[in-house]
């Protein structure tokens, strides 16, 4: 982060753009599994309908090239925008009222992203509203990115907090936040090491995934509204926010509550999935995804 | 939550909580009574045990404070020694 964000520095957009495709291109002709991971996705998507459409013809080397790629010109979108020229970026929302509404009542949500397009994009977003966003990672380096974030851009509203599993202190500091009116964002499409197995399982993409529940067994605790966000980059510099609403405030019965969660979690994995197929090579997860569905059915 | 409350009272509320919140019934109940064991409460609804009496006592909880506890009348205990 620290390289690409000092060859910007350095050489100016074009000359990181040519060094992050070279590093990109690298990666493409020597990670096979993730070659072979980013090929096994795209055929997913070719599966479905919107999907077969947004990718106009059969996987092959080339789209899984224009995925890699895609990854590339990302990377260098988000870079920009931490250097803090965001005044050159376009976005245009959808669905962004019901962050305006939250804001006008003061009322703190959490949004749950996912590797599907930018989630950087969110910042701007709360920018706008001049609200904080707060970053749950499940990381020990809580207090080193933040470092990292007042170094880059000092005037954004951004920090991390570490969270880990049955860890009650995160919950009393997201709940002051949430209180405080801000914004909590969390990845949703991952399960991280610190989950130990919350998860549940729902269909993307065909197949069945774990997802992790902590983000919503986080909104039930503090009976907040949990909204979905993605950032989807139209072209060079401009990017489309959809934002949805998952739950106006989630509730989480003792006795139903892994019902409830897999409930929600499937609401969340189909609004991903309909993104997904429209814009297939924003999808950064590159690796086998699906690895549960194919291995290990029926374990935890 | 201000001022002196007996152990007593504080049993009593604790109690409410818990059948109110966590659908616990009466006859679960006693000072001896194992949250985890006997009441089937699991880490999350320790987290959620520890946020409503948070808010209902202005006492914060901490990591080992959750471990330490084990009983309804270790929950007791913990907040009246810290009320007093």
């Amino acid at each position: 982060m620290r390289f690409t964000v000092a060859c910007y520095r350095v050489f100016g957009r074009n000359v990181a753009l040519a060094l992050i495709h070279l590093v990109v291109a690298y990666f493409f002709l020597t990670d096979r599994a993730g070659r072979r991971a980013s090929l096994a996705y795209l055929r997913r998507v070719y599966a479905t309908q919107a999907g077969r459409s947004a990718l106009g013809r059969a996987p092959g080397w080339h789209t899984s090239f224009l995925h890699y790629r895609a990854f590339a010109l990302s990377i260098a979108d988000r870079v920009e925008l931490w250097l803090g020229r965001a005044g050159d970026f376009h976005f245009e929302s959808h669905g962004s009222e019901i962050c305006d509404r939250f804001a006008a009542e003061g009322r703190g949500y959490i949004v749950l992203g996912s590797h599907l397009g930018s989630f950087d994009a969110l910042r701007l977003l709360a920018q706008r509203q001049q609200r904080c966003v707060n970053v749950l990672m499940f990381t020990r380096h809580a207090q080193q990115i933040n470092r990292l974030f007042r170094e880059l851009s000092p005037d954004a509203e951004a920090r991390v907090i570490e969270i880990a599993p049955d860890s009650v202190r995160a919950i009393f500091e997201i709940r002051d936040r949430l209180r405080a009116g801000e914004l909590i964002a969390v990845l949703g499409d991952r399960m991280e090491p610190g989950d130990r197995g919350r998860a549940s399982q729902v269909q993307l993409l065909g197949d069945s995934v774990s997802l992790p529940q902590a983000p919503f067994l986080i909104a039930g605790l503090l009976g907040c509204p949990v909204v979905f966000m993605t950032a989807l980059r139209s072209r060079a510099r401009r990017y489309e926010v959809h934002v949805e609403l998952l739950a106006e405030r989630v509730e989480l019965p003792r006795h139903e509550r892994e019902k409830r969660v897999g409930e929600l979690l499937a609401a969340y994995a189909g609004r991903l999935e309909h993104h997904c197929v429209r814009a297939p090579y924003q999808w950064f997860n590159f690796y086998d995804y699906w690895a549960d569905a194919s291995s290990a059915e029926g374990v935890e | 939550m201000t001022g002196k409350a007996s152990p007593e009272s504080i049993f009593t509320w604790v109690c409410e909580i818990l059948k109110r919140e966590f659908q616990i019934s009466d006859a679960e109940i006693s000072p001896t009574a194992h949250l985890i064991d006997d009441l089937d409460l699991d880490s999350i609804d320790a987290i959620d045990l520890s946020v409503r009496l948070e808010e209902k006592t202005g006492l914060s909880f901490k990591e080992e404070d959750l471990k330490a506890i084990r009983t309804i009348q270790d929950v007791v205990d913990f907040i009246a020694e810290r009320l007093d």
